[in-house]
This record gives C-alpha cells, sequence and structure tokens, in this order.
C-alpha cells in the first residue's frame, strides 16, 4: 500500500518532467499521452485507496520519504499521509485532473504549446498531493506555494497576452498577502509547540487551550491568533472576501485550468486546511466566529455579483467564491465533515459547469460572453445536457428524504449544521439565514446562465451577418467595467494553428469526445455524489469514516463536530425544505426573467439601476483596491524610491562613494608625475612617517 | 633543524642553487659561441634548469648550512618550487613574445634564471647577509629584464626608473641591517631572536632598523608608499617580463619577509604587526582607488598588484602559522592570475599592436570568444568573485588568519578596497562583453593563448583540486617557521 | 690617544667629504670628494686594524669604481644647474623632511651606540695574532661564507652581462678585428704578384681579388 500511494504521488510529477522533455521535440502528441495516462493511473490508484478507507475502514498510515529540513528543533520530513481527509483530496484531485488532462486533448487541440500545458497541469496536481498528503506544516506550505507557482505558470499560460499575464501576476500577489499570514501562522505554531509536525502538534493543542499573550495592550488567546492567521492564508488561496479579486481575473487561463484549479482543487486547499487543523479551530471560538462571517459573506456576495456578470466563465468563478463561502461557513459553525463533504460534491458539479463552459465557449470559437450566444441547445444537445445537470446539482434541487443531485444533500447539511449550531450561536444563525437566502441566488443565476446560453434567439446568428461590427457595440452597459473584465471576453483565437477551426464557420458545433467524455463522467458524479456518500460523510456513518492517521485515537474531528452533526439530524423539517424552496423561488425568477420575459434581462441591464452597477461592478472591490492599494502602493513606492532610494541613500551611498572613491583615485594618480625624484621622495616620506610612527608607538620618546 | 656538517653536505642542501648557477653560466657561454640563433635552446635549457632545481627544491634534503645563513626547510621548498614554476613560464612567454618582437637574445633566460637565483636564496635566507645579497641578485637581473627592449624609449626609462629607485631602497635595506646588527650584534635571524629576547625592554630599540628593512622589501613588493615605481616599470617594461616582476619577485620578497620577523622578531609580533599593517593598509587602499583613474591596462594591473600586496602583508601581519601558510596559497593563487592575465596581454593584439587600454578591448567577445571569456574568468578570478580561485585566496587565505588574529579592522578595510577594485576589474569585463568591437584582432600566439586558457582552468575550478594539495604543504611551511 | 684624535680627524673628514659630493655644483668635484671619502674611510679601517680591508678599499673603490665614475662623469655632459632648477621650490618640504630623517636617523644611531650590542665594549678585538688580515678574512670566505662569496660573483655576472646586453650593439658594416683570421691568413690569400707592364701600369680589369687582397 506504501509503496501505491508514493506512485500516486509522484506519477504527476513524472508525468510533468517526461511532458517538458518530450513537448521539446516537434511532436506534442507524446508528451501528452505520457502526462496523461500517469495521471489516470494516478485516480485509479486514488479511487483504490479511496475504496479501501470508505468500505475497507483502511487504518491510516504515514509514508517517510526523506527528511526535508533539519535544523534544531525544526524538523520537517517529505512524507505521505493517509487518512480519510487526504483520500477525500486524493480522489478529487486526481479525478478531476485526469478529466481535465483528457478534455485538454480537445479543447488545447489547436495550440501551440500543448505539451508545456499538460506538464504545467501535471506539475500542479503533484504540488496539490504534496499538499494534501503533507504530514507537517512545512510540506503543506510548499505544497501551497506549488500549486500557486503552478497557478501562476497556467494563468499566464497565453503569455502573449498582456490580460492573463496583469491576471497571473494579481492571483500571485494577492496570494502572497494571504500566504504571509499562512507563515506567520506556521511560525506562532512552531512557536507555541516547538514543533511543526501534525501529530505532534494537534494531540497537544488542549495544553494551549487557555494560554494568552499580551499584544497591543489587550489579552489575545494564543490559540486564535495562530489560527486567525493561518485562516488568512487560506482566505488568500481560497479566494475569500478581501482577498478574492484574483479569482475572477484568473479565467484568463485555458477553460481546463479553471476547471482544475480554480473550481475543484487548489482554491479549496484552505477549506482542507481549517478542516485539518479542526482541534486547533475547535479551541479558538474568536477564530471559528470570523470563519463563519467572512464564509458567510462571501457567499452572499460573490452570488450577488454573479447574478450581473455576462462573461460565462465569470459567473461560475463567482459561483465558486460563493460555494468557498459555504464550505467556510461550515467549517466555521463546527460542520467540517459538512464542509468536506461539499467540498467534494461541489467538485464534480463545479468542475462539470466549467468543462461545459469550455465546450460551449469552444463551440462558439472562442467566444465567452453570453449576450452573444443563445439558442445552443440545437447545437449542443450534450453539453447542454450536462450543463444543466450540473446546474440541478449546484441549485441543490432534491426532494428531502428521497432523493437529490450532490449539491442538495451536501448543502442541505450544511444549513442543517448552521441552523443546529445557530440554536446557541447567532453568528452560526446569521450564516444560516445567508445560506438559504444564497441558494436562491445560486439557482438564480445558474439559471440565467443557462437560459441566456442555450434557450432564447441565437444572437451569434445575426452577428455573423452583420459582420464582427456589433462585436464592439455589444460592449456598450460596459461602462462602469473594470479594464480588465473588457479585455477579457475572448480566449485568443488560435484558430490559426490549423484543425477542425480552420474555415471559420461560425456555426457552433458540439465538442469531440475528448470533451464530452469527462463531462459524462462528472455528471455522473453530479447527480450521485451525493447520494452514495452522503451517509459516510455526513449521516449516521461519519464516526467511523472519519479517521486519522495523526492521532492516538485516530479521530480526524473532535468530539463536539459530532455532537453538532448529531443535532444537526433532528432540526425542525422546515429547514430541511427551506433551501429547496429558496432554490425554487430563484430558478421561478430566472424563468420568469430570461424564458419568458424575454429581453427582460437585457433592459435590466440597460438601465443600469444602482443595485445592478453595484453587483456588475463586484462592489467596486476592484477599484478600491486599486486606489488603496495599487496606487497608495505605488505613491509609496514612488517616495521611497525617488526621496528616499535615489536623492538620498543612492546620493549619498553608492553615487557619493563612487564619485568620492573615483575622485580620489585622479588625485592619488596625479602624484604620479614620472620624475623620479617625486618618486624617491615619496619613498623617504614613506620612510619618515614609518620611522617616526615606530620612535613614538615603540617608546624610544619618552 | 640539522646544521650541515661538511662543505658537501652544505652544498648538497644548495643544489637548486647550484643547479641555476651552473646552467646559467652553461647557457651563457654555450650561448656566447652559438650566437644569436641559439636563443630558442638556451631557453628550452633554461626552463629544464628551473625544472630541475624546483625539483630539487622540492624534494632535497632540508637543513641549515653556511653558519645558519642558508635555511633549506618547508617554506622555502614550498616558495622555490612556486618561484621557480613562474620563472619556467616566464622564459616561455618571454622567448616567445622576444623573438617576435626580433630582439630574440640568450641572455635572457640567463637573466631570469640568475633573478630565479637570487629569489630562491631570499627564500632561503638565514640572516640579513643571504637576504641582502639575494635581493641585489635578483633586483639587479630585474633591471635589465626591464630595459631589456633597448630601442624602446619607454622601456629603457623603466629600466632606468627602476634602477634607480632600487638602489634607493636597496640603501635603506643596507642601513636598516646595519642597525639590526648593532643592536643584535649578529646578522643571523635567530641570533637576533635571542639578543632581542635578552635585551627585554630595552629591545624596542633594534626594531628602528627592522623598519627600515621593511620600507627596503615594501619597495621589492610594491607596497605603498614604496610603491611609486610600479605604474611607471609596468608600463614600459615589455610585456612578458611585467609577469615575471609581478609574480616570482613578489613571492621570494614576502617569503623572506616573512622569515625575519617571524624568526628574527617573535618577540615583538605586536610591534611590527603594526608597520606591517600600516604598509598593507596604504597598499590596499591605493591600489583600489588609483586603479580606478586608470585607462592603460598594464598600470591597472600595476595597482591591482599594489593592492593585492596589501592583502598578503595583510596574512603575514597575522603573526601565526596560519598567516604563512595563507600567505603562500594567496600568493600561488595570484600569481597564476597575474601570470595568466599577462598572458591574456600578450595574446590580445589588433594590427601588431598590444591592446595596452582598456578601450582596446571592446568586444573582444564578438571578436574572439575563447580569450574574452578567459580575460573575464581571470579578472572575475583577481577581483575576488565566487566560486574564482581570487574569491578563495582574497577571504579564505589572506583574511581569515588576519580575523583569527584579532586583526577584523584591517581585514574589513581589505574588504571594502576590494569592492572598490572589483569596480576595474567589473569594468573591463564590461567593455569586453557589451562594448562594440572596433576592429578584428590578431590572430594569438599559442604560447600566450596556451598559458591564459591554463591558468583561467586553474582560477575555475582545477584549482580546487590544487590547493587541496598543496594545502597541507603551506601548513607545513607555515609551521616550520618561530611562531606557531 | 693618537689613535683617538686620528679618528676624529678621520671621521670628521668621510662626513664633510660625504656632504661634499652632495653640495658640489661641479659633478666633477663630486667624484673627487668621493675619493676623498673613501680615502678617509680606508684610514679608520686602518684604525680598526683591518689593513687588508683599507688596501682593498682604496685599490677596488679609488682605483677602479671612482676613476670610472670621472669618466663617465665627463663624458655625459650633463647639466647639473638644469637639474637644480627647482631646487628652491622643493627645498620648505624636502628639507622638513631631510631635517626629521636627519634627526631619526641621529637618535637611532645614538641608540645603537648606548644599547646596542657592542655599547659596553670599548676596544676592539684584536685579530689572531698568528694570522694576518687576509688570512683571517680568507679562513671564512672559502668557508663558511663560500655560499655568499659565489653569489656576489654572481651579481658581478648579472651586472656583466647586463652591461653587454644593454650596451652591445652588432652593427652591419662595422668593421673589427678578427684576430683568428689575422693569424690564420696564408701568404697566398694576402699577396698577389701581377705583372703590370711598365708605362702601362694596372689594367682597369684586374680581378676584384687581386685588387683588394686583405679580404
Amino acid at each position: 500500500m506504501e509503496s501505491l500511494v508514493t506512485i500516486l504521488v509522484f506519477a504527476p510529477l513524472l508525468g510533468a518532467v517526461l511532458a517538458g522533455v518530450l513537448g521539446k521535440r516537434g511532436d506534442s502528441k507524446p508528451a501528452m499521452a505520457v502526462a496523461t495516462v500517469l495521471l489516470f493511473l494516478s485516480a485509479g490508484l486514488s479511487w483504490g485507496v479511496f475504496y479501501q478507507t470508505a468500505w475497507h475502514e483502511l487504518e491510516p498510515f504515514v509514508v517517510r520519504i526523506a527528511p526535508f529540513i533539519s535544523v534544531g528543533d525544526f524538523q520537517s520530513a517529505w512524507s505521505i499521509r493517509v487518512d480519510t481527509l487526504s483520500a477525500v483530496m486524493l480522489v478529487v484531485v486526481t479525478t478531476v485532473s485526469a478529466l481535465v488532462h483528457l478534455y485538454s486533448w480537445g479543447y488545447m487541440a489547436e495550440d501551440g504549446g500543448r505539451s508545456r500545458f499538460f506538464s504545467y497541469l501535471s506539475l500542479f496536481t503533484f504540488a496539490m498531493l504534496m499538499l494534501v498528503t503533507a504530514a507537517d506544516f512545512m510540506q503543506l506550505f510548499f505544497g501551497w506555494e506549488g500549486v500557486g507557482l503552478a497557478s501562476y505558470l497556467l494563468i499566464g499560460f497565453w503569455f502573449h497576452k498582456p490580460t492573463a499575464n496583469a491576471a497571473a501576476i494579481k492571483a500571485f500577489v494577492v496570494n502572497r498577502v494571504g500566504d504571509f499570514g499562512f507563515a506567520l501562522g506556521i511560525m506562532t505554531v512552531f512557536w507555541m509547540f516547538g514543533s511543526i509536525e501534525f501529530a505532534e502538534v494537534l494531540p497537544r493543542v488542549g495544553e494551549f487551550a487557555r494560554t494568552e499573550w499580551a499584544f497591543a495592550g489587550a489579552q489575545w488567546r494564543a490559540l486564535d491568533i495562530a489560527c486567525l492567521l493561518l485562516f488568512v492564508g487560506a482566505m488568500g488561496k481560497s479566494a475569500q472576501f478581501f482577498l478574492h479579486t484574483w479569482l475572477p481575473d484568473a479565467m484568463e487561463g485555458p477553460t481546463p485550468v479553471s476547471a482544475l484549479i480554480h473550481a475543484a482543487t487548489m482554491v479549496t486547499a484552505g477549506v482542507y486546511m481549517v478542516c485539518l487543523l479542526a482541534p486547533m479551530f475547535e479551541l479558538a471560538p474568536q477564530a471559528k466566529q470570523i470563519v463563519t462571517i467572512i464564509g458567510a459573506v462571501t457567499a452572499l456576495f460573490a452570488a450577488t455579483v454573479g447574478l450581473a456578470q455576462n462573461d460565462i466563465k465569470r459567473v461560475i468563478a463567482y459561483s465558486t467564491c460563493s460555494q468557498l463561502g459555504y464550505m467556510f461557513f461550515a467549517a466555521g459553525v463546527g460542520a467540517y465533515q459538512a464542509a468536506m463533504f461539499h467540498l467534494f460534491t461541489h467538485a464534480f458539479f463545479k468542475a462539470l459547469l466549467f468543462l461545459g463552459a469550455g465546450s460551449v465557449i469552444h463551440g462558439m470559437h472562442h467566444e465567452q460572453d453570453m449576450r452573444r450566444m443563445g439558442g445552443l441547445m440545437r447545437y449542443l444537445p450534450l453539453t447542454f445536457a450536462a450543463m444543466t445537470i450540473g446546474n440541478i446539482a449546484i441549485a441543490g434541487f432534491g426532494v428531502p428524504h428521497v432523493f437529490g443531485f450532490a449539491g442538495f444533500y451536501s448543502k442541505d447539511s450544511i444549513l442543517e449544521a448552521a441552523y443546529a449550531a445557530g440554536q446557541e450561536n447567532p453568528t452560526a444563525m446569521f450564516a444560516f439565514i445567508v445560506g438559504v437566502l444564497v441558494a436562491g441566488l445560486t439557482a438564480f443565476y445558474s439559471f440565467r446562465l443557462a437560459f441566456m446560453t442555450f434557450n432564447g434567439p441565437a444572437v451569434w446568428k445575426h452577428e455573423a451577418d452583420a459582420g464582427h461590427g456589433l462585436k464592439a457595440a455589444a460592449h456598450h452597459p460596459d461602462d462602469h467595467a473594470t479594464a480588465a473584465q473588457n479585455e477579457s471576453h475572448s480566449e485568443p483565437d488560435v484558430s490559426e494553428h490549423g484543425g477542425a477551426h480552420g474555415d471559420h464557420d461560425h456555426t457552433p458545433h458540439e465538442s469531440p469526445w475528448t470533451m464530452l467524455v469527462p463531462l459524462g463522467v462528472l455528471s455522473v458524479g453530479a447527480i450521485f455524489a451525493g447520494f452514495v456518500f452522503h451517509e459516510r460523510f455526513f449521516g449516521e456513518e461519519q464516526a467511523e469514516f472519519w479517521r486519522s492517521a495523526m492521532r492516538p485515537d485516530r479521530v480526524l474531528f473532535p468530539e463536539s463536530t459530532s455532537r453538532l452533526l448529531e443535532e444537526a439530524h433532528h432540526v425542525p423539517e422546515w429547514v430541511l425544505w427551506s433551501p429547496t424552496v429558496a432554490s425554487l423561488i430563484g430558478l421561478a425568477a430566472a424563468v420568469f426573467i430570461y424564458l419568458l420575459r424575454r429581453g427582460m434581462g437585457a433592459r435590466i441591464a440597460a438601465n443600469a439601476g444602482p443595485l445592478w452597477t453595484f453587483f456588475y461592478n463586484k462592489w467596486f472591490f476592484d477599484e478600491l483596491y486599486h486606489f488603496v492599494f495599487v496606487r497608495g502602493a505605488a505613491k509609496l513606492g514612488e517616495l521611497f524610491w525617488k526621496r528616499g532610494d535615489r536623492d538620498t541613500i543612492d546620493k549619498l551611498g553608492p553615487n557619493g562613494l563612487a564619485a568620492l572613491s573615483y575622485f580620489g583615485g585622479r588625485r592619488l594618480v596625479r602624484i604620479q608625475t614620472g620624475f623620479l625624484y617625486h618618486y624617491a621622495f615619496v619613498m623617504l616620506l614613506g620612510v619618515a612617517g614609518l620611522l617616526t610612527y615606530a620612535l613614538f608607538a615603540f617608546g624610544a620618546v619618552e | 633543524m640539522i646544521p650541515a656538517s661538511s662543505l658537501a653536505e652544505a652544498l648538497g642542501l644548495a643544489a637548486p642553487e647550484l643547479i641555476l648557477a651552473v646552467s646559467a653560466m652553461l647557457i651563457l657561454v654555450g650561448g656566447a659561441f652559438g650566437g644569436r640563433g641559439s636563443s630558442g635552446v638556451a631557453s628550452l635549457s633554461a626552463v629544464a634548469a628551473l625544472i630541475g632545481a624546483a625539483v630539487a627544491a622540492a624534494w632535497g634534503d632540508q637543513g641549515v648550512a653556511f653558519r645558519g645563513g642558508f635555511i633549506a626547510d618547508d617554506m622555502a621548498a614550498f616558495a622555490k618550487a612556486a618561484i621557480y614554476a613562474a620563472s619556467a613560464v616566464a622564459v616561455v612567454l618571454g622567448e616567445r613574445w622576444l623573438g617576435r618582437a626580433g630582439n630574440a637574445q640568450f641572455e635572457f633566460p640567463v637573466l631570469i634564471l640568475i633573478a630565479a637565483l637570487g629569489m630562491g636564496m631570499m627564500a632561503s635566507a638565514g640572516d640579513l647577509i643571504h637576504l641582502y645579497v639575494g635581493v641585489e641578485l635578483h633586483s639587479l637581473a630585474l633591471y635589465v629584464l626591464a630595459a631589456f627592449q633597448r630601442d624602446d624609449a619607454r622601456s629603457s626609462e623603466a629600466g632606468l626608473k627602476y634602477f634607480v629607485l632600487g638602489a634607493l631602497s636597496s640603501g635603506l635595506l643596507l642601513y636598516g641591517a646595519s642597525l639590526i646588527y648593532g643592536f643584535a650584534g649578529s646578522v643571523r635571524f635567530d641570533d637576533i631572536a635571542r639578543a632581542t629576547a635578552a635585551l627585554e625592554g630595552e629591545g624596542t630599540g633594534v626594531l628602528f632598523g627592522l623598519v627600515f628593512v621593511i620600507c627596503g622589501l615594501a619597495f621589492k613588493v610594491s607596497a605603498a608608499p614604496f610603491h611609486m615605481w610600479t605604474p611607471d616599470v609596468y608600463e614600459g617594461a615589455p610585456l612578458p617580463m611585467v609577469a615575471f616582476f609581478t609574480t616570482a619577485p613578489k613571492m621570494a620578497a614576502l617569503v623572506v619577509l616573512a622569515r625575519l620577523l617571524y624568526e628574527g622578531f617573535p618577540e615583538a609580533v605586536d610591534q611590527w604587526r603594526q608597520v606591517v599593517l600600516i604598509v598593507a593598509l596604504i597598499s590596499m587602499a591605493v591600489g583600489a582607488f588609483a586603479g580606478l583613474a586608470q585607462r592603460n591596462l598594464k598600470r591597472l594591473l600595476a595597482y591591482s598588484s599594489i593592492s593585492n600586496m596589501g592583502y598578503a602583508l595583510l596574512a603575514i601581519s597575522a603573526g601565526t602559522a596560519g598567516g604563512i601558510e595563507g600567505l603562500l596559497i594567496f600568493m600561488v593563487l595570484y600569481m597564476v592570475d597575474s601570470l595568466g592575465l599577462f598572458a591574456c596581454l600578450i595574446a590580445a593584439n589588433r594590427a601588431g599592436r598590444s591592446m595596452e587600454n582598456i578601450g582596446d578591448f571592446s568586444g573582444l567577445s564578438r571578436v574572439n570568444m575563447p580569450l574574452a571569456v578567459t580575460v573575464t574568468v581571470l579578472a572575475l578570478s583577481i577581483a575576488g568573485i565566487p566560486p574564482m580561485a581570487g574569491f578563495w585566496a582574497k577571504y579564505f587565505f589572506a583574511f581569515q588568519p588576519a580575523i583569527e588574529a584579532g586583526l577584523w579592522g584591517p581585514a574589513a578595510f581589505g574588504l571594502l578596497t576590494g569592492v572598490v577594485a572589483a569596480f576595474y576589474y567589473l569594468r573591463l569585463v564590461k567593455t569586453i562583453w557589451f562594448d562594440p568591437a572596433p576592429g578584428e584582432a590578431d590572430v594569438p600566439p599559442l604560447d600566450a593563448k596556451l598559458i591564459a586558457y591554463a591558468s583561467a582552468i586553474w582560477a575555475f575550478p582545477v584549482f580546487y583540486v590544487v590547493v587541496s594539495l598543496i594545502e597541507p604543504y603551506a601548513a607545513q611551511a607555515g609551521r616550520s617557521l618561530g611562531l606557531s | 690617544m693618537v689613535a683617538s684624535i686620528a679618528f676624529y680627524v678621520l671621521a670628521a673628514a668621510t662626513l664633510l667629504s660625504g656632504l661634499a659630493v652632495v653640495m658640489s655644483r661641479n659633478p666633477v668635484h663630486s667624484v673627487l670628494f668621493l675619493i676623498a671619502a673613501f680615502f678617509s674611510a680606508a684610514g679608520l679601517f686602518v684604525l680598526l686594524s683591518a689593513e687588508f680591508l683599507a688596501m682593498l678599499l682604496v685599490v677596488v673603490y679609488v682605483g677602479a669604481v671612482a676613476v670610472l665614475f670621472l669618466f663617465v662623469v665627463m663624458m655625459l655632459d650633463v647639466d647639473f644647474a638644469q637639474l637644480r632648477e627647482g631646487f628652491a621650490k622643493y627645498l620648505p618640504l624636502g628639507g622638513v623632511i631631510a631635517g626629521l630623517l636627519a634627526i631619526e636617523m641621529i637618535v637611532v644611531s645614538a641608540a645603537v651606540v648606548t644599547r646596542g650590542a657592542a655599547s659596553g665594549v670599548r676596544d676592539v678585538p684584536a685579530p689572531a695574532a698568528d694570522a694576518t688580515n687576509a688570512e683571517v678574512i680568507g679562513r671564512v670566505l672559502y668557508t663558511d661564507f663560500a655560499f655568499l662569496f659565489q653569489a656576489a660573483g654572481m651579481v658581478l655576472l648579472v651586472s656583466m652581462i647586463g652591461a653587454i646586453v644593454l650596451t652591445l650593439r652588432h652593427r652591419p658594416g662595422v668593421r673589427r678585428q678578427n684576430v683568428h683570421d689575422q693569424v690564420n691568413r696564408t701568404r697566398a690569400q694576402g699577396v698577389s704578384v701581377i705583372g703590370a707592364p711598365t708605362g702601362v701600369g694596372i689594367p682597369d680589369d684586374l680581378p676584384q681579388a687581386a685588387r683588394t687582397p686583405a679580404e
């Protein structure tokens, strides 16, 4: 088992290297094939591990591979930790990654840098696997930075596109903020516990439950501080409120990347980390409150923004943001199982939605603006079916106690837990209310997307008739949008590389099988993942399911969470129904606005009411950040650079010294007259000087 | 050290000197009969003699001869091997260069042999007379070498300046020696040490003589403020001669200075250290700052050697066995770098003229890539940039002993001047790689090219191996002196 | 007593002569003063019972070196007045340094006298009664100092080589005496008998060899 797990983790790294090396030689097919096959191998092994864990109650274990850092007490090792938590993540990561690899065969068919793309994808997968199987904070951080790097490379994959570069840099920089907090958190943990290994830290959290530090005139609970700092890292990586701005821009990357990194895997790393550190968070009530509030606010905020976006990928991106908010407030109220459950199901339906959107974009010749779609049901029937399944899943339709799509179970779990926790905790009740509201909004924006894309008049037809002139005209309601948004409505037209798109036929077409197979597989997941795994993740069998390799009692989540889940199973019936009802209301609104009253949506957009403008411009976060941080930092930097560095330090320091040295050198050289008697004189001066010094220093002259 | 019991044994200890003297005279006689055409054979024989002498020095017997005036120990062996090797390289470079200049004479290898003989005497000197005779013997040969291109006014001027100032320094040396003798009643280093120790508090007077001797030897190593001859002589003298001046004589003078200080004045470390440090600090500063304003590469290298001598004196001033070890290895690495750089200068010609100014090297990388790389490696090495040899030479072998002896202030000063000096090496590198080339360069002569390449390869990475091989010998040499 | 008087007279003469070497305006006078200094120094050697050295000094330095100097100075025709042009300009600074050095050297020399190795010794140790000066020197010169002696020889050799290298020129077209050729010349090479008709003289078309027999 240990060697299999090792192969599982390192196969993608091998794939990345081989793809990078093989890709150098003209034909990229071998490179792509190697990477894809290795990833499928990895995925197969992951399911094996997960199956063993879920049904055969495989004992958790840790594989030590090699020492990493060893400085005094600071010990870190490369290791692979296998328990339920990492098994769940292994399945999610490798499955989605494998499907995305396959999908990319079709989606990236015309791109010149395919082998590079596959190499990056595999590299990302490896980094993500290092992250989820970490046995100490150091490796967690390594994986954390590794996925950040891979994300940077993939967002900026089309590096000749300025917006893609800008987005890649934005993602990297915003993540730096989070990583800074994360690193501080790790240091705090090391300071408190003298160790960074989960196996040593987590069982001992109880000792520090009452430790307090005085800082800035107030008493702070040590665990609160540590958890908050770590949570800042999670906020960055999972694009939570305040640090969310990079995620929508990250849609500049190719769509398979969005599906893999910015929906299913990397952005959930923050949730995963909070769940992994559940014992710490359970003893940090302040931190938990903040996690809950941030999660709830993000869920609401992202959902409202998603209502007004026109770019198909951006809608899904905000939806991701919103669903991550769900997961965080679930963790915040103490229902880590529910958070992980939603993470698991969300991976399926969100990857499905992204890949479906990718299929649409592919079919529409790299058009991403939903206003120029419409009526695609006829042309892309399979994609339509997959997208509809995804939409139903994310909206959470289902009949309680009977059957529902994946999102129904996980979202209901979260809301039940929030309600149960809300009996004593007003914050949790706030989260519950927000959650129900957001469920409705989710249904609305999901079906708005579906209707604008697949129903209604085929706008693209008129456009093709009228030539490309409309393309610019269609942008007029975007007056308040940021530059980045305006420029990002299409992926680069790479059709000149030849292939099926060479004819410039604007009739949408269905995608090749390599793209449809992943859609099919994910559809199955989106339908059944909730139904099949509900009991194990959240229901009666959860206590047996969640086992840890790191604790003597082999329990991942503290006792208190099990009690919470117990209560969550006995909430009033109306709580069970409330999200479903909210979703139905959302659906009805979408049907009314985008199906029955055709054009009403466009009219609302054209009127640009204050609320719509507010949502459309993403609550003006980009503007605010640009004004405060970007311009402020630039001003500050300019001040330091011009006044501080150039005028003060450089002038007095390097440049001044250099000028002085040069001047001194010239003076010294002027002694070098070429006259012998000058030289002899200098020598005698030296003798006289040294002798005088000696006479005085050695005490001959008293 | 075992004193030699018979003249035969004593002469056995002096085998390297005998080899050099006898071959010098044989070559002279052979050359007188062979005429001008015999310079090639003469040079070849001289190289063979130098190699033979080096072997004899390295593996010969050790002991003391001629009433303590001649010492064959580990330090002498190490220094002699290095001096003779550098001399052999100078013979090769010079013979070919003079041949190209139409001035091939068989006297050239003879003069180098005699110079090497004198330098060997300095390395083995156990008393002040041997020291002085060694200094004079090699100096006279060097004066002639500087003026060797007698039809070139600059060369004659260089020879004359060197000679006159050298005479002045000899006077200082002799005056100092007589003062020391006057105080100590003996010219032998060990007697001086004994007499100084016996004088106790009264002994400080003997140090005034030492100051003069230090001044005289500082002239030989071109340490400031006795450096004034260096730029002019370097600029005027023929290139291979300068390559010789900047290597072997400095090694010899530093070694004999170290021996005089360590064996003659072990009780007065704190006093002479101050004098040596003053000279070292002034040298570092002058070499670094005055070099900034130089455009002529030969003058530039003169200043470079001045500042490097500062580092070498810093190692001596440590007053420990580690200081000697550092000095010896520093000098070996410095000698290879210098020889390589001068070989590059010999190799770099445009339209028959030597590229003497920095500007001449513009765009060398586009004209002659291997040479450009060689110059770059050597310049970076002598600038003390890792991972080249010069970095280790400077920081590990020159500064570290000083720091271990508590002289961190001077070491820090050396570091600063090293930064200043790095400017002119890096400017050369920049000129080579980034400036436009004014025209094609001539095909470099084979000998200079090979020696330059070999030095560059030595500077990185071969020296890593070599240093680990010679380090034990240098350490042994360091322990052979009085101070531990 | 006589020795003391002689010492002071000779020492003063040496110093004054030395000063005059540097100060005199005429270089020929300088050399003559140098010779005077050598003579005085030789006298000092005699006072120290080092007669051999005294004679050497006179023979070598006065007889050879100083006379050579004299020739060189006379031949070179150096205008010393011109060399002294900047004298006044450099005098203040130069004077200060010179004065400083002089004081320091006096202090140091005084220290040697009062505290040096020989400070307590009043009399010069007499040479061994059974050996002459030359014998004593010879004994150490060829044993303990054999190496130095040879090295000093090398110093002279290198000076000679240097002088030759720097000055000897093989100019083409310069006729030099070749003793070997001269000695080995035969009558056949040197003499040719030509029958010259009376009243006509030697004909113009005579072969070249006959015209220049010495070649």
